[in-house]
Formats: structure tokens, C-alpha cells, sequence
């Protein structure tokens, strides 16, 4: 029997977010491996009108998952929906983005059925009997594969291309059916930390940014002398924020700042994936790391593959000579 | 408040990894390994919550024998006492299978809170807490920057994107996963490593967590990964070589010929 492959839509105040509309390639590109049908669930207390936008983009069904319970997201109540539905439907794949709803509904959800999740793919094959995920921060890839459905999947951001409008899907109300008692969980806000406000690295036009194996604040001063010579601001992998050698604002990535510099220089930052989101759009990428293999290298425009403690002073010589500094 | 937290032996972040030879992991022998960075700070929120109140931090980890190191690492950082699932059985194990073995072993705790990282920095499969919270009927919730202890159980501030954040309540007994920079770790001191001698470390096998072989370590496993390799390289960049002068120079070339910063 060939089942639904069905795509968890994220919503943010109303609108649906474009990874969903990554997830519907992914589901389309199933459903003509597998015979199977695409479609996709909204989940809110209001769903209908995110509903009908994901409607118009190649799915056949939109389900518009409705309960008061369902205002925020909590996993339980996420799951409980979810579970109903696959049952009601016969859903052999559900995809989520690897997002923070992602990588914490869909494990609960795989569970439930007695199984794990597939997570963070960047590629399918043979109707959806083999994945590909990377593994060792980048370092590796590797294919899996799951005995049983359903298959419950999270999808890297960005690995497959949004989908383009097309066709007329219908939108089918349901009720979640949800015991509010049941739900463990309850939302209590969404808060935003506040920045110190001292760079403004979103609007840099130089970045130099350094990580974990600069090994201390101290010896990061070599990533801010080479910043300070270039006129450009000081960036950073999480791991560098985390301990304190810079404030937060600094952290460059998927829970840090994204940045467009002109010019990016990542010194010993290995670059994995949430830190490449981050900084893949500046024009020019400079990086330099001690391991050939290191996935930075494979957005950069210039590769210097050895030690930042000889290469990046000697730039910094370099730079203020050639400006006459020196 | 009785805490488990639940961490992983990886290799060292440092270490130079090399596809094994039938292409289902890397080889393991050579290297070194650390207790998951993920870990080290779920194991410090779990000593800050005890040390808050009173309770017992009990550290849990499933691996082969050179995993006793982790634990012998979180007895000298204060926890109070270590289990360790070494038994063959459990070896080679998906995320559900390990799941299971240690569910098991939590349920003999009995805690009030199980602690784990976001992510193990080896599979980065960021799944199993999450199952191991069905497995044993408790709440969940990932990503944590910050916990709190209220009236009712905890309130949990979950990482978001771009620097929000989202606060849940949860009631006790839950499990939750911990992001990195949510506190600063200690590490152990000499005190620590000499009173850590002292301290029990159970290693119980299938048998005494009256747990069917069959359900955990590679014949348990419901995941199959193959296919390890190093990933297809992009149309990539100019690799600069030279002394470490000439590169120097060739860069400052290269930024000004290509950005119009210089
Ligand atoms: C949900 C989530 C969100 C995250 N958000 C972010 C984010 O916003 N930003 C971010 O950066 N990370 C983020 N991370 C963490 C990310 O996964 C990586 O752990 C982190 O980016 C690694 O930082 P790093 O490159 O500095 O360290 P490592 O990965 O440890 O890399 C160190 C690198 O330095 C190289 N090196 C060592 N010595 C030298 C030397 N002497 N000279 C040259 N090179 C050297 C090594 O070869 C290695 O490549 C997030 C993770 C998760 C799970
Ligand atoms: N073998 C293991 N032993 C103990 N804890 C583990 C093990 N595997 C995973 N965990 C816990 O689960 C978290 C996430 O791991 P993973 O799902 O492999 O990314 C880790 O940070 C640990 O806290």
C-alpha cells in the first residue's frame, strides 16, 4: 500500500515558515518514488488561513489540525495530534525541519511508534529506504536506514530547494481530539535575550572570526589584532561564546547572528553546519584550519590549511604593510 | 533532588578520525576521547541543582570498558556515585537500543530528573533523551539555557534560533536536554579525583536490569548506518601553499583583488 508522506508545516505569528516549503519538495519527490501522496498537516488553534497558503503548493491534502491546546507549541500536544492523525490516514512518512520544534516533537513522535527518527537528513534515495545524514560535526556523512514505519524524519534547513506554487490541494479541517489534563508541557512565553548592542555584526563589511581551539581569551587577541588591522569586527563559533571569551552578540550561526560581510575570515573554526548557516553569504571567505578535511573549506573562497598561530599574525604583519602601517 | 544525567565517551574534538573497515564507524583505537562536551554541562546544571537543595547526582553511561573513564571524570566533578552499562550485550547499539539499556538502568534510580546533552558530538543524532523520555513515561524538553525549580516541578527557558527563547513549565519526574554555554563547568579538582576512588560504580549487565538481550546493543537496534565516508568535496576554493610569508602575502593579494575592503 502506498502510504502519505506527510509534512509538519511550521507556522511563525501566522506565516509559514520557507523550511516547510523545503519539506514539501522532499514530500513530492516521495510521493512519485513511492506512489504515494503528499501532504501536509497545520497544527494551531487557528490554522486554516497558514492551511490554505501550503495548499496552493503541490500537496494534495492540507490538514488543518485544530485545538485551543494547540495555540503554542508543546510536544505532547504536538505528538498527541500527530499520532491521531498518522492512524486516521495512514501516513508512512512524516517530515519535520530540523528545527527547535523539529529535533524535539519528532523523537517523541517516532517513540510513540515504537521506533527512532531519522534525523537531520540531507538527502533520500530509493523511495525513501535510504538516508544520508553528516555525522562528526561535518567531518563525515553517512546512510542509514529504518526498519518500520512510520518513518519520522528531520530535515537539514536548507538541503533541499523551497518548492514553487502549484496546483490546488484541498484543506481539510480536523479536530486534534486533545485532553488538555494530558499535556505535560504548558508554554509559558517566547522571551528574546537581549544584546548588549556593542557591534552590530549583521551590518559588518569585515569579519574576522576565530573558535574553539584559539584555546583562551588570551590567545584569541591574534583574531582581534587581525580584525583591528583590517578595520573589521570580531566574530565567533559557540563554543567561544559559551566560555566567556566574548559576549554572546559575538557568536556567528544558527543560534547566534547570521552575517553578509564582504569579507569573512574563520580561523580554526571547523564549520560545522549551524556555524556555515551563519556565514555562507559573505562575499569572500577566508579560511584558514589545520585539517584539510575541515568542512569550512568547502564554502571557502581561499584555503589555508595550517596553523593560525603562525598564519594569522604574519597576515596581520602583512595587512598593516601593504596599508602602509607596517 | 536525586538527578541522573546521562553522558557519552567521544572522541576528542582534536582527534584525527578514519573511516573503519567495513564503513559503519569511524576507527576507534588510536584516538582520544572526552566525556561529550554536551554532557559536561548537563552534569554541571545537575550539581548546581543539587548543591541548591540536597539530593544525589547519579551518573549514567552506556559504552565499552574505556567509557569508565567519563564517569571516573563525573565522580571526580561531584557526582555521587556512577553506573556503568559495559556488558557486551549493550555495545553497537542506534539511539533506541541504548534508549532502552538506559531506561533500565534509570528506573532503578528512580530520579526525580534525568539530565542529558543536546547532542552526542559523535552520531549528532540529538534523539536519544527524547526517546528515552517515552521509554520511561516522563515529559521532555530539549535545547535548555536555563532551569528553574518551582512549586510544581521546573521551568525550562528551551534555545530557539536568532536568540529567543521559549519558556515551558514541566512537571517532575522529566527529562531534559542541555545546550552548551547554559552555565560554566567545573572541573575536578584534586580533592575531587582522590574522594572519587571512594565512590560506587555499578556496572549491572541485561540480566540484573532483567532486560532481554535481544532488545538492546546492535541486535536491538532498529536504525542500520552504513556508507561512513568523508563527504563529496564542492567545487572548492584556491588551496594557498607556500611559506607561511608567501601565503601571507597571497592572501592580502586575493582580499584585494576580491573585496574591495583593502
Ligand atoms: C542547536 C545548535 C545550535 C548551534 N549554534 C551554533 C552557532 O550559532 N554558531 C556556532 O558556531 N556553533 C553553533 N553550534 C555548535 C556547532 O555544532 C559546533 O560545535 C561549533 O560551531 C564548533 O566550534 P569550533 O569550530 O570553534 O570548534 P571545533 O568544531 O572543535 O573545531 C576546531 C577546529 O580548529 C582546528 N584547529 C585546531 N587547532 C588549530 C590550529 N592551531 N590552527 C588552525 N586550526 C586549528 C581544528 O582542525 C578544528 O577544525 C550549535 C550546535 C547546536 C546543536
Ligand atoms: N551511550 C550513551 N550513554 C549515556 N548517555 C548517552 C549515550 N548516548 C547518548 N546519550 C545521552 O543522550 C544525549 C544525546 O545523544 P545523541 O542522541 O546520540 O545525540 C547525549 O548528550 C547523552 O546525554
Amino acid at each position: 500500500m502506498a502510504g502519505k508522506i506527510l509534512t509538519v508545516v511550521e507556522t511563525d505569528a501566522g506565516r509559514v515558515r520557507d523550511y516547510s516549503y523545503e519539506l514539501v519538495t522532499l514530500a513530492r519527490e516521495l510521493a512519485q518514488a513511492t506512489g504515494g501522496t503528499a501532504c501536509a498537516a497545520v497544527l494551531g488553534d487557528d490554522p486554516v488561513a497558514a492551511a490554505t497558503q501550503v495548499a496552493g503548493h503541490g500537496v494534495e491534502t492540507v490538514y488543518a489540525v485544530k485545538d485551543p491546546a494547540l495555540a503554542a507549541y508543546t510536544a505532547d500536544g504536538w505528538v498527541a495530534a500527530l499520532k491521531k492523525l498518522i492512524a486516521d490516514e495512514g501516513v508512512e512518512f512524516v517530515l519535520f525541519s530540523h528545527t527547535p520544534l523539529g529535533w524535539d516533537a519528532a523523537p517523541r513522535l517516532s517513540a510513540v511508534h515504537g521506533l527512532p527518527a531519522l534525523t537531520e537528513v540531507v538527502a533520500v534515495e530509493d523511495g525513501g529506504k535510504v538516508w544520508t545524514r553528516l555525522m562528526f560535526n561535518g567531518k563525515f556523512q553517512v546512510k542509514m536506514s529504518l526498519e518500520g514505519t512510520p518513518a519520522v524524519v528531520t530535515v537539514q534547513k536548507g538541503a533541499f530547494a523551497p518548492c514553487e506554487e502549484q496546483g490546488d490541494g484541498a484543506v481539510r479541517e480536523v479536530a486534534a481530539g486533545l485532553e488538555p489534563t494530558a499535556l505535560r508541557q504548558k508554554y509559558v512565553e517566547t522571551t528574546s535575550e537581549p544584546a548588549e548592542g556593542k557591534v552590530d555584526l549583521a551590518s559588518a563589511d569585515i569579519i574576522v572570526a576565530g573558535g574553539r581551539s584559539l584555546g583562551s581569551m588570551e590567545k584569541f587577541g591574534i583574531i582581534k589584532e587581525l580584525a583591528d588591522a583590517l578595520g573589521g569586527q570580531v566574530g565567533a563559533s559557540r563554543p567561544v561564546t559559551d566560555a566567556g571569551w566574548l559576549p554572546h552578540e559575538h557568536q556567528v550561526g544558527s543560534s547566534g547572528i547570521t552575517v553578509k560581510p564582504k569579507l569573512y575570515i574563520a580561523s580554526g573554526i571547523s564549520g560545522a553546519i549551524q556555524h556555515i548557516v551563519g556565514m555562507k553569504q559573505s562575499g569572500y571567505i577566508v579560511a584558514i584550519n589545520k585539517d584539510k578535511e575541515a568542512p569550512i573549506f568547502e564554502v571557502a573562497d581561499v584555503c589555508v590549511i595550517g596553523d593560525q598561530f603562525e598564519i594569522v599574525p604574519a597576515l596581520t604583519k602583512a595587512i598593516l604593510e601593504a596599508r602602509g602601517h607596517g | 533532588m536525586k538527578i541522573v544525567v546521562c553522558v557519552k565517551q567521544v572522541p576528542d574534538s582534536d582527534a584525527a578520525l578514519a573511516v573503519n573497515a567495513d564503513r559503519t564507524w569511524i576507527v576507534d583505537s588510536g584516538i582520544n576521547f572526552e566525556l561529550n562536551p554536551y554532557d559536561r554541562y548537563a552534569l554541571e546544571e545537575a550539581l548546581r541543582i543539587k548543591e541548591a537543595g540536597e539530593g544525589e547526582v547519579v551518573a549514567v553511561s552506556l559504552g565499552p570498558a574505556r567509557a569508565a573513564q567519563v564517569l571516573k571524570t563525573c565522580l571526580a566533578t561531584g557526582a555521587d556515585r556512577a553506573i556503568h552499562l559495559k556488558d557486551e550485550a549493550f555495545q553497537g547499539g542506534d539511539p533506541w537500543a541504548n534508549a532502552q539499556a538506559l531506561a533500565a538502568a534509570i528506573r532503578t534510580v528512580e530520579p526525580d530528573l534525568v539530565l542529558c546533552g543536546f547532542q552526542a558530538n559523535d552520531d549528532t543524532l540529538a534523539q536519544t533523551p527524547v526517546l528515552l523520555a517515552e521509554m520511561l513515561g516522563m515529559p521532555h524538553a530539549t535545547g535548555a539555557m536555563k532551569i528553574e525549580k518551582t512549586d510544581t516541578g521546573v521551568r525550562v527557558a528551551r534555545e530557539l534560533e536568532a536568540d529567543r527563547r521559549e519558556v515551558v513549565d514541566l512537571p517532575l519526574p522529566a527529562v531534559i536536554t542541555v545546550q552548551t554555554g547554559i552555565n560554566e563547568p567545573r572541573y575536578a579538582s584534586i580533592k575531587g579525583i582522590m574522594a572519587a576512588k571512594r565512590k560506587e560504580m555499578k556496572t549491572p549487565g541485561p540480566a540484573d536490569l532483567g532486560i532481554d538481550p535481544s532488545q538492546v546493543g546492535a541486535a536491538g537496534s532498529r536504525l542500520r548506518f552504513f556508507d561512513l565516508a568523508v563527504p563529496p568535496k564542492k567545487e572548492g576554493g584556491e588551496v594557498l601553499t607556500g611559506s607561511t610569508e608567501e601565503i601571507a602575502v597571497a592572501l592580502v593579494k586575493r582580499i584585494r583583488e576580491n573585496t574591495g575592503v583593502l
